[in-house]
Protein backbone atom coordinates (compact mmCIF):
# COMPACT_ATOMS: atom_id res chain seq x y z
CA UNK A 1 0.00 0.00 0.00
CA UNK A 2 1.25 3.10 -1.21
CA UNK A 3 1.58 6.12 1.37
CA UNK A 4 -1.77 8.00 1.31
CA UNK A 5 -2.89 11.79 1.81
CA UNK A 6 -5.21 10.94 4.46
CA UNK A 7 -2.84 9.40 6.71
CA UNK A 8 -1.57 12.15 9.04
CA UNK A 9 -5.59 13.19 8.86
CA UNK A 10 -6.26 9.81 10.69
CA UNK A 11 -3.92 10.08 12.80
CA UNK A 12 -4.84 13.22 14.02
CA UNK A 13 -8.83 12.57 13.85
CA UNK A 14 -7.68 9.07 16.01
CA UNK A 15 -5.99 11.48 19.01
CA UNK A 16 -8.78 13.99 19.00
CA UNK A 17 -11.34 11.07 19.55
CA UNK A 18 -9.24 9.56 21.56
CA UNK A 19 -8.59 12.66 23.53
CA UNK A 20 -12.64 13.34 23.50
CA UNK A 21 -13.70 9.70 24.79
CA UNK A 22 -11.43 10.95 27.97
CA UNK A 23 -12.72 14.33 28.38
CA UNK A 24 -16.54 12.75 28.22
CA UNK A 25 -15.82 9.89 30.54
CA UNK A 26 -13.55 11.67 32.76
CA UNK A 27 -15.52 15.03 32.78
CA UNK A 28 -18.74 12.68 33.20
CA UNK A 29 -17.51 11.52 36.18
CA UNK A 30 -15.82 14.62 37.84
CA UNK A 31 -19.46 16.03 37.10
CA UNK A 32 -21.43 13.12 39.02
CA UNK A 33 -19.08 13.62 42.03
CA UNK A 34 -19.68 17.23 42.35
CA UNK A 35 -23.75 16.18 41.89
CA UNK A 36 -23.48 13.97 44.87
CA UNK A 37 -21.14 16.10 46.90
CA UNK A 38 -22.45 19.68 46.60
CA UNK A 39 -24.59 21.18 49.31
CA UNK A 40 -28.65 20.47 49.33
CA UNK A 41 -30.83 23.12 47.81
CA UNK A 42 -33.95 24.65 49.20
CA UNK A 43 -36.58 22.29 49.66
CA UNK A 44 -40.08 24.22 48.41
CA UNK A 45 -42.63 25.30 51.51
CA UNK A 46 -39.86 23.60 54.40
CA UNK A 47 -40.23 26.22 56.57
CA UNK A 48 -43.52 27.63 56.22
CA UNK A 49 -45.29 24.22 58.44
CA UNK A 50 -43.26 23.34 61.24
CA UNK A 51 -45.48 24.50 63.47
CA UNK A 52 -47.93 21.94 63.06
CA UNK A 53 -44.98 19.55 64.06
CA UNK A 54 -44.34 18.37 67.34
CA UNK A 55 -40.81 16.66 67.94
CA UNK A 56 -41.65 12.90 68.22
CA UNK A 57 -40.29 9.72 70.30
CA UNK A 58 -38.32 7.30 68.32
CA UNK A 59 -39.46 4.61 69.70
CA UNK A 60 -37.01 1.30 68.54
CA UNK A 61 -39.14 -0.86 65.72
CA UNK A 62 -41.90 2.50 65.14
CA UNK A 63 -42.03 4.43 62.44
CA UNK A 64 -41.45 8.28 62.67
CA UNK A 65 -45.61 9.55 62.47
CA UNK A 66 -46.14 12.89 60.64
CA UNK A 67 -49.25 15.16 60.63
CA UNK A 68 -51.84 15.46 63.12
CA UNK A 69 -52.87 13.76 65.83
CA UNK A 70 -56.02 11.70 65.51
CA UNK A 71 -56.32 11.68 61.63
CA UNK A 72 -58.82 8.76 60.33
CA UNK A 73 -56.21 7.71 57.89
CA UNK A 74 -53.44 6.47 58.82
CA UNK A 75 -50.76 5.50 55.37
CA UNK A 76 -47.81 3.82 55.87
CA UNK A 77 -45.04 4.04 53.49
CA UNK A 78 -41.61 1.84 53.75
CA UNK A 79 -39.00 3.98 51.50
CA UNK A 80 -35.24 4.17 51.06
CA UNK A 81 -33.77 7.49 50.66
CA UNK A 82 -31.71 6.33 47.76
CA UNK A 83 -34.52 4.56 46.25
CA UNK A 84 -35.28 5.83 43.00
CA UNK A 85 -38.43 4.84 42.92
CA UNK A 86 -39.07 6.19 45.99
CA UNK A 87 -38.05 9.50 45.06
CA UNK A 88 -39.75 9.36 41.83
CA UNK A 89 -42.90 8.13 43.51
CA UNK A 90 -42.67 11.23 46.60
CA UNK A 91 -42.32 13.68 43.70
CA UNK A 92 -45.91 12.42 42.25
CA UNK A 93 -47.80 11.87 45.32
CA UNK A 94 -45.41 13.99 47.73
CA UNK A 95 -47.63 17.16 47.58
CA UNK A 96 -50.92 15.41 47.97
CA UNK A 97 -49.43 13.64 51.10
CA UNK A 98 -48.27 16.58 52.52
CA UNK A 99 -51.33 18.70 52.08
CA UNK A 100 -53.29 15.67 53.30
CA UNK A 101 -51.26 15.90 56.40
CA UNK A 102 -51.87 19.52 57.28
CA UNK A 103 -55.61 19.30 57.18
CA UNK A 104 -55.34 16.39 59.53
CA UNK A 105 -56.83 13.68 57.32
CA UNK A 106 -53.81 11.88 57.36
CA UNK A 107 -51.07 10.58 59.65
CA UNK A 108 -47.93 9.13 57.46
CA UNK A 109 -46.15 6.29 58.99
CA UNK A 110 -42.47 6.30 57.75
CA UNK A 111 -40.49 3.46 58.00
CA UNK A 112 -37.12 4.45 56.38
CA UNK A 113 -35.38 1.37 55.76
CA UNK A 114 -31.64 1.16 54.84
CA UNK A 115 -30.44 -1.40 52.67
CA UNK A 116 -29.06 0.23 49.67
CA UNK A 117 -25.96 2.55 50.85
CA UNK A 118 -24.27 3.83 52.91
CA UNK A 119 -26.03 7.46 52.28
CA UNK A 120 -29.21 5.29 52.88
CA UNK A 121 -28.26 4.82 56.00
CA UNK A 122 -26.83 8.26 57.42
CA UNK A 123 -30.11 9.62 55.87
CA UNK A 124 -32.41 7.03 58.00
CA UNK A 125 -30.99 8.18 61.12
CA UNK A 126 -31.09 11.55 60.25
CA UNK A 127 -34.50 11.30 59.73
CA UNK A 128 -34.99 10.18 62.88
CA UNK A 129 -32.75 13.44 64.51
CA UNK A 130 -35.03 15.79 62.66
CA UNK A 131 -38.06 14.22 63.59
CA UNK A 132 -37.10 14.30 67.56
CA UNK A 133 -36.17 17.57 66.72
CA UNK A 134 -39.40 18.90 65.29
CA UNK A 135 -38.84 19.00 61.71
CA UNK A 136 -39.21 15.20 60.53
CA UNK A 137 -41.86 15.86 57.45
CA UNK A 138 -39.77 18.82 55.93
CA UNK A 139 -36.74 17.49 56.56
CA UNK A 140 -38.51 13.80 54.91
CA UNK A 141 -39.09 16.00 51.95
CA UNK A 142 -35.90 17.50 51.70
CA UNK A 143 -34.54 14.56 51.84
CA UNK A 144 -35.99 13.18 48.22
CA UNK A 145 -35.86 16.44 47.10
CA UNK A 146 -32.52 15.87 47.29
CA UNK A 147 -32.10 12.30 46.48
CA UNK A 148 -29.10 12.64 43.82
CA UNK A 149 -26.67 13.78 47.00
CA UNK A 150 -24.78 11.18 48.60
CA UNK A 151 -25.70 11.93 52.26
CA UNK A 152 -22.56 12.67 54.31
CA UNK A 153 -22.71 14.21 57.61
CA UNK A 154 -22.10 17.82 56.32
CA UNK A 155 -25.04 17.15 53.49
CA UNK A 156 -27.71 16.11 56.13
CA UNK A 157 -26.70 18.90 58.52
CA UNK A 158 -26.94 21.25 55.34
CA UNK A 159 -30.42 20.15 55.03
CA UNK A 160 -31.17 20.87 58.68
CA UNK A 161 -30.27 24.50 59.08
CA UNK A 162 -32.40 24.81 55.31
CA UNK A 163 -35.21 23.06 56.44
CA UNK A 164 -35.85 24.38 60.09
CA UNK A 165 -33.73 27.86 59.67
CA UNK A 166 -30.82 27.15 62.34
CA UNK A 167 -31.12 23.70 63.00
CA UNK A 168 -30.40 22.93 66.98
CA UNK A 169 -26.96 21.62 67.90
CA UNK A 170 -28.43 18.94 69.34
CA UNK A 171 -29.29 17.53 65.66
CA UNK A 172 -25.94 18.45 64.33
CA UNK A 173 -24.80 15.95 67.34
CA UNK A 174 -27.63 13.41 66.55
CA UNK A 175 -26.48 13.01 62.97
CA UNK A 176 -22.79 13.14 63.36
CA UNK A 177 -22.75 10.80 65.89
CA UNK A 178 -25.69 8.33 64.17
CA UNK A 179 -27.38 8.61 67.73
CA UNK A 180 -30.15 6.34 65.95
CA UNK A 181 -28.17 3.37 64.59
CA UNK A 182 -29.80 0.60 66.34
CA UNK A 183 -33.20 2.15 65.71
CA UNK A 184 -32.21 2.23 61.55
CA UNK A 185 -31.74 -1.49 62.43
CA UNK A 186 -34.96 -2.11 64.29
CA UNK A 187 -36.98 -0.43 61.43
CA UNK A 188 -35.08 -2.68 58.63
CA UNK A 189 -35.85 -5.52 60.85
CA UNK A 190 -39.47 -4.26 61.43
CA UNK A 191 -39.87 -4.02 57.83
CA UNK A 192 -38.97 -7.34 57.49
CA UNK A 193 -40.86 -8.98 60.18
CA UNK A 194 -44.04 -7.27 58.14
CA UNK A 195 -42.58 -8.93 55.16
CA UNK A 196 -41.81 -6.00 52.91
CA UNK A 197 -39.14 -6.88 50.46
CA UNK A 198 -38.84 -3.99 48.38
CA UNK A 199 -38.95 -0.34 48.25
CA UNK A 200 -41.51 1.82 48.39
CA UNK A 201 -44.09 -0.38 49.53
CA UNK A 202 -47.44 1.50 50.78
CA UNK A 203 -50.44 0.94 52.94
CA UNK A 204 -53.46 2.87 53.14
CA UNK A 205 -55.17 1.86 56.75
CA UNK A 206 -53.03 -1.33 56.14
CA UNK A 207 -53.94 -2.38 52.97
CA UNK A 208 -51.44 -2.71 50.47
CA UNK A 209 -51.29 0.06 47.82
CA UNK A 210 -50.50 -0.01 43.98
CA UNK A 211 -48.08 1.98 43.77
CA UNK A 212 -47.95 1.35 39.74
CA UNK A 213 -51.03 2.84 39.09
CA UNK A 214 -51.17 5.43 41.86
CA UNK A 215 -51.76 9.11 40.64
CA UNK A 216 -52.02 12.54 43.16
CA UNK A 217 -56.27 11.96 41.99
CA UNK A 218 -56.34 8.26 42.36
CA UNK A 219 -54.90 8.83 46.63
CA UNK A 220 -57.17 11.46 46.90
CA UNK A 221 -60.03 9.50 46.19
CA UNK A 222 -58.34 6.70 48.45
CA UNK A 223 -57.99 9.18 51.30
CA UNK A 224 -61.42 10.56 51.05
CA UNK A 225 -63.40 7.01 50.79
CA UNK A 226 -61.12 5.34 52.79
CA UNK A 227 -63.39 4.05 56.23
CA UNK A 228 -62.89 6.06 58.87
CA UNK A 229 -61.43 4.34 62.24
CA UNK B 1 -6.38 -7.33 -3.90
CA UNK B 2 -6.82 -9.38 -6.52
CA UNK B 3 -8.22 -7.36 -9.87
CA UNK B 4 -10.55 -10.75 -10.58
CA UNK B 5 -12.84 -10.34 -7.01
CA UNK B 6 -12.69 -6.74 -7.15
CA UNK B 7 -14.93 -6.93 -10.84
CA UNK B 8 -17.49 -8.56 -9.01
CA UNK B 9 -20.01 -6.59 -7.57
CA UNK B 10 -22.86 -8.36 -6.09
CA UNK B 11 -26.29 -7.10 -4.71
CA UNK B 12 -24.23 -7.29 -1.22
CA UNK B 13 -21.61 -5.32 -1.77
CA UNK B 14 -24.19 -2.38 -3.23
CA UNK B 15 -26.22 -2.93 -0.09
CA UNK B 16 -24.12 -2.69 2.57
CA UNK B 17 -22.89 0.47 2.88
CA UNK B 18 -26.80 1.55 3.59
CA UNK B 19 -27.04 -1.35 6.21
CA UNK B 20 -24.04 0.15 7.32
CA UNK B 21 -25.52 3.42 7.31
CA UNK B 22 -28.49 2.36 9.46
CA UNK B 23 -26.40 0.24 11.96
CA UNK B 24 -24.60 2.61 12.78
CA UNK B 25 -26.84 5.55 13.13
CA UNK B 26 -29.55 2.81 14.66
CA UNK B 27 -26.71 1.94 17.36
CA UNK B 28 -25.43 5.81 17.64
CA UNK B 29 -28.75 6.58 18.86
CA UNK B 30 -29.21 3.11 21.75
CA UNK B 31 -26.10 3.96 23.12
CA UNK B 32 -26.68 7.86 23.35
CA UNK B 33 -30.26 7.13 24.55
CA UNK B 34 -29.17 4.55 26.83
CA UNK B 35 -26.42 6.80 28.07
CA UNK B 36 -28.52 9.88 28.33
CA UNK B 37 -31.25 8.34 30.72
CA UNK B 38 -28.97 7.38 32.91
CA UNK B 39 -26.38 10.24 33.41
CA UNK B 40 -29.38 12.55 34.71
CA UNK B 41 -29.62 10.42 38.25
CA UNK B 42 -26.25 9.13 39.55
CA UNK B 43 -27.87 7.80 42.37
CA UNK B 44 -30.02 5.46 40.15
CA UNK B 45 -26.84 4.21 37.86
CA UNK B 46 -24.72 3.30 40.49
CA UNK B 47 -27.62 1.23 42.21
CA UNK B 48 -28.21 -0.25 38.82
CA UNK B 49 -24.63 -2.00 39.01
CA UNK B 50 -25.01 -2.67 42.63
CA UNK B 51 -27.65 -4.34 41.99
CA UNK B 52 -25.55 -7.19 40.17
CA UNK B 53 -23.55 -7.75 43.05
CA UNK B 54 -20.99 -8.45 40.80
CA UNK B 55 -18.27 -5.72 41.30
CA UNK B 56 -16.91 -4.50 45.51
CA UNK B 57 -18.49 -1.99 46.31
CA UNK B 58 -15.47 0.29 46.11
CA UNK B 59 -16.09 -0.02 42.26
CA UNK B 60 -19.53 -0.07 42.06
CA UNK B 61 -19.77 3.93 42.24
CA UNK B 62 -16.78 4.74 39.37
CA UNK B 63 -18.47 2.27 37.29
CA UNK B 64 -21.87 3.55 37.65
CA UNK B 65 -21.01 6.78 37.63
CA UNK B 66 -18.40 6.24 34.32
CA UNK B 67 -20.62 3.24 31.95
CA UNK B 68 -23.03 5.76 30.88
CA UNK B 69 -20.72 8.65 29.96
CA UNK B 70 -18.71 5.72 27.77
CA UNK B 71 -22.19 4.49 26.14
CA UNK B 72 -22.50 8.58 24.81
CA UNK B 73 -19.05 8.45 23.64
CA UNK B 74 -19.47 5.47 21.71
CA UNK B 75 -22.80 6.97 20.53
CA UNK B 76 -20.84 9.74 19.23
CA UNK B 77 -18.41 8.32 17.74
CA UNK B 78 -20.77 6.16 15.90
CA UNK B 79 -23.29 9.37 14.75
CA UNK B 80 -19.71 10.72 13.41
CA UNK B 81 -18.92 7.32 12.07
CA UNK B 82 -15.03 7.86 13.07
CA UNK B 83 -13.60 4.28 13.41
CA UNK B 84 -16.46 2.61 12.83
CA UNK B 85 -15.21 -0.56 12.99
CA UNK B 86 -13.03 -0.12 16.21
CA UNK B 87 -15.95 1.59 17.74
CA UNK B 88 -17.88 -1.39 16.50
CA UNK B 89 -15.59 -4.12 18.40
CA UNK B 90 -15.74 -2.19 21.64
CA UNK B 91 -19.85 -1.86 21.53
CA UNK B 92 -19.84 -5.38 20.93
CA UNK B 93 -17.78 -6.37 23.91
CA UNK B 94 -19.95 -3.87 26.36
CA UNK B 95 -22.52 -5.53 24.94
CA UNK B 96 -21.17 -8.72 25.66
CA UNK B 97 -20.74 -7.79 28.92
CA UNK B 98 -23.93 -6.43 29.57
CA UNK B 99 -25.44 -9.67 28.19
CA UNK B 100 -23.52 -11.60 30.31
CA UNK B 101 -23.69 -10.08 33.76
CA UNK B 102 -28.34 -10.52 32.68
CA UNK B 103 -27.51 -14.08 32.53
CA UNK B 104 -25.54 -14.55 35.30
CA UNK B 105 -27.96 -11.98 36.88
CA UNK B 106 -30.69 -14.39 35.97
CA UNK B 107 -28.95 -17.63 36.86
CA UNK B 108 -28.40 -16.37 40.18
CA UNK B 109 -31.85 -15.53 40.93
CA UNK B 110 -31.68 -12.10 41.53
CA UNK B 111 -34.71 -9.73 41.03
CA UNK B 112 -33.10 -6.89 39.18
CA UNK B 113 -34.27 -4.52 36.50
CA UNK B 114 -31.53 -4.58 33.88
CA UNK B 115 -30.81 -0.69 34.07
CA UNK B 116 -30.45 -0.77 30.55
CA UNK B 117 -32.06 2.87 29.99
CA UNK B 118 -32.15 4.25 33.42
CA UNK B 119 -33.41 2.82 36.71
CA UNK B 120 -31.80 -0.56 37.38
CA UNK B 121 -31.67 -2.00 40.87
CA UNK B 122 -34.11 -4.02 42.94
CA UNK B 123 -37.44 -5.21 41.48
CA UNK B 124 -40.25 -7.50 43.03
CA UNK B 125 -40.34 -10.71 42.64
CA UNK B 126 -41.76 -11.90 39.13
CA UNK B 127 -41.32 -8.71 37.76
CA UNK B 128 -37.97 -9.29 35.93
CA UNK B 129 -37.62 -9.46 32.59
CA UNK B 130 -33.93 -11.06 31.87
CA UNK B 131 -35.36 -12.73 28.15
CA UNK B 132 -36.85 -9.50 26.63
CA UNK B 133 -33.72 -7.87 28.16
CA UNK B 134 -30.81 -10.52 26.93
CA UNK B 135 -33.09 -10.65 23.77
CA UNK B 136 -33.11 -7.30 22.99
CA UNK B 137 -29.53 -6.87 23.39
CA UNK B 138 -28.49 -9.90 21.82
CA UNK B 139 -30.17 -7.21 18.33
CA UNK B 140 -28.04 -4.42 19.79
CA UNK B 141 -25.15 -6.93 19.29
CA UNK B 142 -26.13 -7.75 15.69
CA UNK B 143 -25.98 -4.00 14.56
CA UNK B 144 -22.41 -3.82 16.40
CA UNK B 145 -20.90 -7.02 14.98
CA UNK B 146 -22.57 -6.10 11.59
CA UNK B 147 -20.21 -2.71 11.77
CA UNK B 148 -17.12 -4.67 12.67
CA UNK B 149 -17.69 -6.56 9.53
CA UNK B 150 -18.62 -4.19 7.06
CA UNK B 151 -18.22 -0.95 8.60
CA UNK B 152 -17.90 1.74 5.16
CA UNK B 153 -20.67 3.45 5.39
CA UNK B 154 -23.04 6.80 4.26
CA UNK B 155 -21.99 9.88 5.78
CA UNK B 156 -19.35 9.03 7.72
CA UNK B 157 -15.93 10.72 8.68
CA UNK B 158 -13.99 6.90 7.73
CA UNK B 159 -15.75 7.34 4.28
CA UNK B 160 -12.60 9.78 3.32
CA UNK B 161 -10.32 6.94 3.25
CA UNK B 162 -12.40 4.22 1.58
CA UNK B 163 -9.14 2.85 0.61
CA UNK B 164 -8.08 0.91 3.94
CA UNK B 165 -11.06 -0.84 3.73
CA UNK B 166 -12.00 -3.34 2.08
Amino acid sequence: MTEQPGRTDRWTLAVVAVALVLVIVGGGVALQAWRTSRAPSAVPGATAAPAALTPANITSGSPVRFGQPGAPVTITMYADFHCPHCADLEEKIGPTLTAAQQSGRVTLELYPMAFIDAGSTAASNAVACAAEAGFGEPYYRGLFANSALKWSTSQLTALGDLVAGTAPESFDRCVTDSSHADWVQSINAAADAKGVTGTPTMFLNGNPVDIASLTPDTLETMIEQAPHK
Amino acid sequence: MSPTLQKQRTRLDVAAPWISTLARFGLAGIFLAAGLLKVVDPQSSVQAVRGYELLPESLVTIVGWAVPFVEIALGLLLAAGLFTRLVGVLCAALLLVFIAAVISAAVRGLTIDCGCFGGGGMVGIGETTYGPEVIRDIGFLWLALWLVWKPRSRFSLDHADQEEIE
